[in-house]
């Protein structure tokens, strides 16, 4: 079973192909909001590599975030157009729990952290269980020192993984914290595509048309007609919105 | 040879099947006006959001309503831009995915060059040399398609596009969003001439407009009367304003194509479908000896088949985008390829069959 993983809910755009037997082929970029550039190529990058087929794939997998929501989108239509077009069943998991399954061989609480923009974070707590990790905690998103607070508040000794903990180093480790190296700051399409492996053998599986993003902040609803005429072309205009008219 | 097209820059999810660049097979428009109605304009963080749950579906009804599956398909066309960033990722992204898993060649597309190649699905192959009045809810300007293919913006506007101005006065008059098609009605039974509006840079010299003032001179005239006492006519109100923007409109697109010597006129957008410009253009085009191409209403709002038809014409012409093509919200026109291999559908002879 060939499955094609994308992960693109953070700064890095993350890209794999894997199998039962392991990984197949794998790229990634970090530089930042090039998810829109990057993503296609590296696909057709990771089939030419591994010498299979576009047809060969059985599978896609993609992370629904928590994350970035235009890198979000990129990942999510990327794959439901080539799982419509393939006729491919797909699976979807959240960009935190990937986070999160890079530190499983802990011990400890893992706190999944990733940068959510706007001064905010996206988070989840995670404990080691017999079936690898188990989510605790439902999604969250606030300030650090929400976060900070939350850990505090805990018994347990807490290891937190992702950009958003890295970010936020020197405050989490006041809170007795560890925070983990650079290595695990972003989900990869590795462990999506190792995660998702076992639902697609099982055949729990999803229609491409039933992704859906996992947003949490409700969207942006304010209209300025200035920006949106800059972006469409037009000049700045200095006029009022609208609304200050009427 | 049929080419999908994927159009998502603003606020409608579209995809249509087309052949040879005419023959439209599909056209699926997947309209979000309900969900930005609450906001009277659009929302760009909704727009995105909305493309992405829209495009599948959409997607599957252009097949049905075409009559075939992938296999048919020999290309995929996608407005790259100009547009709402953010909403034009979720089109180009997801045409780049279609290419790659059904190893079809990808052509990006100008939007507005789009809007311009509309004509050709109804009116005959394109014919430059040819002047474009393009006007929606995010642009007026005019553009001049030379005989070698050129394009050139000529004038635009300098503040509001005319979609634009038509709903900030409707929502200044109370009427719904979106509010073209609500002033359009109103005016039918008002007077155009009731109030004398002004017409902004009609006599500049130039073929820009400026629709912010008229905007407030509507609001002042309103308050004027209203503190006076002078009973408010609604339909005299809009079909006013509208006649301002209107006359300006047709004037300096006349003028444009006089001073180029260009004898082809088209309008195109979603404005176009405002019916006294329909009216007034042809009546003007006739009076001046130019030959107006207005395609049908649904084929001037933004639409999947306008994107085909351009992309086709770049198609024949051996021209293939890579899948690392970025959306560009600020996208600027390109030459159309009239001289190239296949040439356009004009040059080459391939017309259009009259609907
Ligand atoms: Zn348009």
């Amino acid at each position: 079973m060939l499955i094609l993983g994308i992960e693109t809910c953070t700064p890095q755009t993350s890209v794999c192909l894997g199998t039962e037997h392991g990984l197949l082929a794998s790229a990634a970029l970090g530089r930042g909001n090039a998810h829109g550039e990057f993503l296609t190529p590296a696909i057709q990058f990771c089939l030419e590599q591994a010498r299979v087929d576009v047809a060969a794939v059985s599978g896609v997998a993609v992370s629904l975030g928590p994350g970035l929501f235009t890198g979000m989108r990129v990942g999510i239509i990327t794959a439901q157009a080539l799982a419509h077009a393939r006729r491919l069943p797909v699976v979807g998991m959240a960009s935190l729990d990937l986070l999160a399954f890079g530190a499983r061989h802990v011990r400890r609480l893992v706190c999944s952290v990733l940068d959510a923009r706007r001064s905010e974070l996206f988070w989840a707590f995670y404990r080691a269980s017999p079936g690898g990790l188990q989510r605790v905690t439902e999604f969250r998103v606030g300030g650090a020192a929400k976060l900070a607070g939350e850990i505090e508040a805990l018994a347990d000794d807490v290891l937190a993984v992702g950009d958003g903990a890295c970010a936020n180093r020197s405050l989490l480790e006041s809170t007795g914290a560890e925070v983990a190296s650079n290595a695990l700051a972003y989900p990869s399409a590795h462990a999506l595509v190792e995660l998702a492996l076992p639902r697609f053998i099982r055949e729990e599986t999803q229609r491409a048309e039933d992704l859906r993003p996992t947003y949490i902040r409700k969207a942006d609803a304010r209209i300025s007609w200035r920006n949106r005429g800059a972006l469409l072309g037009g000049k700045p205009t200095g006029v009022p919105d609208a609304k200050q008219v009427s | 040879m049929l080419v999908l097209g994927i159009e998502t820059s603003c606020d409608e999810t579209a995809v249509a099947l087309v052949a040879d660049g005419v023959h439209v097979r599909a056209n699926v428009i997947g309209s979000q006006v309900d969900q930005h109605r609450p906001y009277g304009g659009v929302v760009p963080e909704i727009a995105a959001r909305a493309h992405l749950e829209l495009l599948l579906p959409v997607l599957d009804r252009a097949l049905v309503e075409g009559g075939c599956t992938y296999d048919d398909v020999d290309a995929v066309a996608v407005t790259v831009g100009p547009g709402l960033i953010g909403a034009l990722l979720v089109g180009v992204a997801g045409a780049k995915a279609l290419a790659l898993a059904r190893d079809l060649p990808l052509i990006g597309v100008n939007h507005l060059e789009g809007h311009v190649c509309a004509t050709q699905l109804e009116l005959g192959a394109l014919d430059p040399p040819m002047v474009a009045l393009i006007v929606s809810g995010g642009h007026t300007s005019i553009v001049l398609l030379d005989a070698d293919g050129a394009f050139s913006t000529l004038g635009q506007t300098i503040d509001d596009a005319a979609g634009e101005a038509f709903d900030k006065v409707a929502r200044f008059l109370g009427l719904p969003y979106p509010g073209g098609p609500e002033i359009d009605r109103l005016a039918r039974d008002g007077n155009p001439a009731a109030i004398a509006f002004p017409r902004a840079m009609l006599h500049d010299g130039t073929f820009d407009f400026s629709l912010s003032g008229l905007k407030s001179a509507v609001v002042r005239e309103l308050r004027r009367r209203d503190a006076a006492g002078v009973q408010i006519d609604l339909p005299d109100v809009a079909a006013s304003f509208q006649e301002a923007v209107v006359d300006v409109q047709v004037r300096k697109t006349l003028a444009a194509a006089q001073a180029h010597g260009v004898e082809r006129i088209t309008v195109v957008g979603g404005v176009a479908a405002n019916s006294r410009l329909r009216e007034r253009m042809t009546s003007a085009c006739a009076a001046a000896g130019h030959r107006l191409l207005i395609p049908s209403v649904g084929l001037c709002t933004d639409n999947g088949a306008m994107i085909a038809a351009a992309g086709w014409n770049r198609l024949v012409a051996g021209e293939r985008t890579g899948l690392d093509v970025e959306a560009d919200p600020n996208l600027a026109l390109a030459p159309l390829p009239l001289r190239g291999a296949g040439g356009l559908p004009g040059a080459g002879g391939v017309g259009a069959t009259p609907p």
